[in-house]
């Protein structure tokens, strides 16, 4: 810890960023208003997959790093699960030096350009802002910056390469191409790993490219993303499942000394009501990687998608919200939210939702499906709903639902998706018995170095925490490259 | 030969001795036991609508402590009572549809409710899974003082009524016998479809530990003694009823089976006396009844069943008898 | 990219190719399948491995041109490329020592059955064989079947080869006349119910291999679930075969039929475009 403090306070006395201080006065950085990040506008942007944030313009960018007081102790930082040095990054923006500003995030981040977009900041580094604890102001619009300068580097071709050590020839492979994962190669690789990355999709990128639509992460950003580590070194496999096309031990014969698995949590979860079987009823999941990943929605491709005109889709989360939107620019005239409690517990980001409701998504919350109903070809033509009250929370602090007696209507819904959830995949536990696996199936890890059970084997993502956020996935395959560097040293060390 | 074959919900037992809902009817190897060792049907333990929400908050409550699980904006976490209630009713499936696939003892499903809202949709899936009759435990805790009774008993009414019109199998209810009109109850409880009455629900009860300045939970198992207040309302219906009456609570012997089911009872449920015995129990009681039986003359249940019912009794109000009067006058 | 190495024309709608896949090959066991993309931007499909050849490294998939991705992987000659081919997926096959194992494979379900049957075969099985096709030229694998099969009986509707009848016409043949333990049944949709029906009568045990859409192939999407037993199983990660008695054979038919508007609109376009 102490190393980082001391590493943060020498930066922060450098010369650039002392007259960079003194070059404007507190209060008028304090002054200013948070910028605000132009939106396309919602009635057209919600019938094509043009990016609804459409990114900073230089000057706001600078002019919004300005408001920057590059405190002595930045408690930005700590909300930040991958640990940016962000006064750094932000200072550089109002200095201008927008390519270094790139390079300070990729030492921490090796997705930027995805954080920038997706992060939560607004839970993360914003919230413990100096102007939202002290100043009681909108905070420093930190990650509309991070994007800023990722995509700066990116449209000017100037995109780094995080400088790698000399190669120490140790392999290490990881399972799994999602953000866990690409975080863990990054680090792994910028230390001299031989580092090999195993998907088992025909495209790297995991939820961010199958889960995450076009118009909150462009598909191509991420490849971008993913080039830049293929210049570091990083290996990629894809169409290989590890545990069936090779296992651990064709690994371990193959020379890899460690592993980070970052398989996610991609088994959907359903709800078991009467009728859920019946066709054009999907899992987010199934409805998500279609179009975005197999690109059904474009006629060129072969893939198809069915989304009709009134799509239902049940849950309250980013994914529930990526589902209804996506269903809005396919041509839904009804794309309705069925949530069962109400918007304050919605576990989506704010934002998403705000957009959601300009784009015409109706969100009907205090309702819970009870049953499907089909034609003759066994399509869903009906959804019956049963309204609910709220009642005392939870343990987990959310208001519990208790349906009301009588309430219960008919819907008309063509298309429905299930967005309640999903759970780890089985596959790596089902194929290593000596592997700890929590009650939730995700697999059991010591916190401070995410190693498992299984001595060369560690993990990090929704693999182990069931399905979270991009970010603290980043945050795992960082911390568990800490644990491997540390593992593999020592055991270097004794043969 | 006595010959021991009941009729209980239009079922077919091979004799009167029912294994209560309890932890000895919770898993297909325990009822695979019960089975070989003689009994004439098994109430598979409760489903409680209680135990589910309780599993949920539990996983809650650990997904909270452990700071890796479930971040605070997940979906999973969102609908997990869902999940779970999935999962413990998909376990409970299973059993039936074990049970019924290789044993061949009649098998009744149990659910407790303890509200009137929420949960029918269970009866319909344990019919689905093969239980051959579905047993009803309803208790309606009275919340506070403000409830009136017909409003509660109305409850009652409400769950069966929900029930009968989802299932087509037997639906029998449990009740406690704390209703002013009791009476008028059951008879309801007929009218409104039942198929058979369980006479009574035995609720835990607490207990002061006055050493250790507590509350505690009183004996857990039941005493034969418990068994009168059920004799006597047996005794009041039995002809009054022209649906199965399920005797229960204190019946520990083969004594006390025939004591019911002169009083009227179809069948006894018992589970107190084989904690306290074994298993190898119902085995005993099965002897003595068939050995009375011998003694008294009789080949089949049904030519004793009953004869001491209250409206066949030459001295009905017998059963009515409440005060003692004249009988304890004087301390010895 | 995995490229074509052989093609063999089975009939005008069935075609043989083996693909050079050597990590698959290797980690292959009688059961699995493989998810094959032909292009950028060709969809996923299941196809299962029908034999391996660890040496070569290589697969052999047998499809039926029903559609446009069929069609298009089947017009490929050796020297192509296939670009993506993932596996081996799905459970292996449980091979065990039954006694008598009557299999029936329908159509062109006859290729996913050639390895279960060399694998009962081998595990000490007698094994009874009744494969079906619509008529003659639709009937494959017939020497190689006959191999792994003590008796193999061919039936086809119009009774142009073999027997003149349905499947499980022969399958009853068998049953009446022999003590049958086992039974497996791979072929379409609809075969696979009636046959189970007929062992579900006679009270033997019998495994179906279900062929649902599928998209990943890896159990992240519920494209493939069906009703096995009144629950909700995956058949790429749960299956693809399971106990065909407990399968709701009417709920996957439905289930299968989802696009069946689409892929008829799709391949009428692409016929257009060939002729």
């Amino acid at each position: 810890m102490n190393n980082i403090n001391e590493y943060l306070k020498e930066e922060r006395n450098k010369e650039w960023r002392v007259e960079l201080r003194k070059s404007m006065k507190a209060k008028e950085r304090t002054d200013k208003m948070r910028v605000h990040m132009p939106e396309a506008d919602p009635m057209i942007r919600n019938k094509n997959s043009e990016e609804v944030n459409k990114g900073l313009v230089l000057q706001n960018a600078v002019s919004e790093a300005a408001r920057c007081l590059d405190c002595a102790k930045p408690t930005c930082i700590d909300g930040c699960p991958v640990g940016i040095n962000i006064p750094k990054f932000v200072k550089q923006i109002e200095a201008k030096d927008f390519n270094g500003a790139a390079s300070t995030l990729k030492e921490t981040n090796a997705l930027p350009a995805v954080c920038g977009r997706v992060c939560p900041q607004e839970i993360q580094c914003e919230a413990t802002c100096f102007y939202t604890v002290s100043l009681k102001k909108d905070p420093v619009a930190i990650g509309h910056l991070e994007r800023f300068a990722a995509d700066y580097e990116r449209n000017n071709g100037n995109t780094s390469v995080p400088v790698v050590d000399k190669p120490n020839g140790i392999k290490i492979a990881i399972v799994g191409s999602g953000p866990a994962g690409l975080a863990c190669a990054s680090d792994m690789a910028k230390w001299g790993y031989e580092v090999t990355v195993f998907e088992a999709l025909h495209e790297f990128g995991g939820v961010l490219k199958y889960g995450i639509p076009e118009f909150r992460l462009p598909n191509e950003i991420v490849d971008v993303e993913i080039d830049v580590m293929k210049k570091m070194g990083v290996k990629f496999r894809k169409n290989i499942i590890i545990g069936k096309t090779l296992t651990f031990d064709d690994l371990r014969e193959q020379g890899f000394k460690a592993f980070f698995v970052g398989s996610g949590a991609g088994n959907p979860s359903f709800m078991n009501i009467p009728g859920e079987n019946y066709n054009n009823i999907f899992s987010s999941n199934e409805y998500l990687t279609r179009v975005n990943l197999m690109n059904a929605a474009n006629d060129a491709f072969d893939t198809p998608v069915i989304s009709g005109k009134n799509v239902a889709v049940i849950g309250g989360g980013n994914t529930a919200m990526d589902s209804v939107r996506t269903a809005k620019r396919l041509g839904a005239d009804r794309a309705m939210i069925i949530y069962r409690r109400s918007v304050e517990e919605m576990p989506a980001r704010v934002e998403e939702i705000k957009h959601a409701i300009e784009e015409g998504i109706e969100i009907m919350t205090l309702h819970n499906p009870v049953e499907y109903f089909a034609d003759e070809k066994g399509r869903v033509n009906k959804m019956k709903v049963q309204k609910m009250e709220l009642g005392e929370p939870d343990s987990s602090g959310r208001r519990r639902p208790i349906p009301i007696e009588n309430s219960e209507f008919d819907i008309e819904v063509d298309t429905v998706i299930v967005s309640v959830g999903v759970s780890p995949n089985p596959l790596i536990p089902s194929v290593l018995p000596d592997l700890n696996i929590s009650r939730w199936g995700t697999i059991e890890v010591n916190p401070e170095t995410m190693q498992s059970s299984v001595e060369d084997l560690f993990a990090g993502g929704d693999i182990v925490r069931g399905g979270a956020t991009v970010i603290l996935a980043m945050g795992d395959g960082r911390l568990a490259a800490d644990g491997m560097h540390k593992y593999v040293s020592e055991k270097v060390k004794i043969n | 030969m006595a010959d021991l074959t009941t009729k209980y919900l239009g079922l077919t037992l091979r004799n009167p001795i029912i294994i209560a809902s309890s932890g000895l009817t919770d898993s297909f190897e325990k009822i695979t036991e019960l089975e070989r060792n003689g009994a004439g049907a098994v109430v598979l333990k409760s489903l409680f609508e209680e135990q589910i929400i309780l599993e949920a908050e539990h996983n809650l409550k650990e997904a909270g402590r452990n700071r890796l699980i479930y971040a605070e904006f997940s979906e999973t976490l969102d609908y997990i009572d869902v999940h779970i209630r999935d999962k413990e009713l998909g376990k409970y499936l299973d059993i039936i549809k074990q049970v019924k696939k290789e044993l061949t003892i009649p098998l009744i499903a149990s659910v407790n409710c303890v509200s009137d809202i929420g949960w029918t949709g269970f009866a319909k899936q344990i019919e689905k899974a093969g239980a051959d009759a579905l047993e009803l435990n309803i208790f309606i805790m009275p919340f506070g003082f403000d409830n009136n009774c017909d409003e509660i008993e109305q409850k009652y009414y409400k769950i069966l009524r929900k029930v009968k019109q989802e299932i087509n199998i037997p639906v029998a209810v449990k009740i406690s016998p704390y209703f002013a009109n009791l009476g008028k109850v059951i008879l309801n409880l007929e009218s409104e479809g039942a198929n058979g009455v369980v006479l009574f629900n035995r609720f835990t009860s607490p207990d002061i530990d006055i050493e250790n300045i507590n509350v505690t939970i009183a004996e857990v198992l039941s005493s034969p003694f418990e068994m009168t207040n059920s004799l006597r309302w047996v005794a009041i219906l039995a002809n009054r009823l022209k649906i199965d009456i399920a005797a229960t609570t204190g019946i520990h012997d083969g004594k006390a089976v025939i004591k019911q089911i002169l009083a009227g009872a179809s069948v006894v449920q018992v589970a107190s006396s084989l904690y306290i015995n074994g298993i190898s129990h119902i085995t005993e009681m099965l002897k003595y009844i068939e050995s009375w039986m011998d003694k008294k003359g009789y080949n089949y249940i049904d030519q004793f069943k009953g004869k001491l019912s209250q409206e066949k009794h030459s001295h009905p109000d017998v059963y009515e008898r409440l005060q003692f009067m004249r009988y304890f006058s004087k301390l010895k | 990219m995995y490229r074509v190495v052989e093609k063999e024309i089975f009939s005008e709608s069935v075609i043989k190719l083996v693909i050079e896949a050597p990590e698959i090959s290797r980690s292959r066991k009688p059961g699995h399948f493989v998810i094959v993309r032909i292009d950028e931007k060709g969809e996923r499909i299941p196809l299962t491995i029908s034999g391996a050849d660890e040496k070569k490294g290589t697969i052999t998939l047998i499809i039926q041109r029903v559609g446009v991705t069929s069609c298009r992987l089947t017009d490929l000659n050796p020297g192509d490329f296939i670009r993506d081919v993932a596996g081996p997926l799905g459970k292996a096959t449980h091979i065990s020592k039954a006694g008598t194992v009557l299999c029936a494979g329908g159509g062109v379900g006859v290729a996913p059955l050639l390895p279960i049957v060399e694998g009962f075969k081998k595990a000490g099985n007698r094994i009874v064989t009744v494969i079906a096709a619509r008529s003659k030229d639709l009937v494959i694998l017939e020497e190689q079947i006959r191999l792994y099969s003590d008796e193999l009986i061919i039936m086809t509707d119009d009774g142009s080869y073999g027997i003149k009848g349905l499947v499980t016409h022969g399958m009853e043949e068998v049953i009446k006349r022999e003590k049958v333990d086992m039974s497996v049944v791979i072929g379409p949709a609809v075969m696979m119910k009636f046959a189970s029906q007929l062992t579900r009568k006679y009270n033997i045990p019998t495994v179906a291999s279900l062929n649902t859409i599928m998209v990943d192939g890896t159990g992240m999407c519920g494209a493939c679930r069906c009703s096995v037993d009144g629950k909700t199983r995956f058949v790429c990660v749960d299956g693809p075969e399971f106990d065909a008695h407990s399968v709701d054979f009417d709920e996957m038919l439905q289930r299968l039929g989802a696009y069946k508007d689409k892929e008829l609109e799709t391949y009428q376009e692409y016929l257009k475009t060939r002729s």
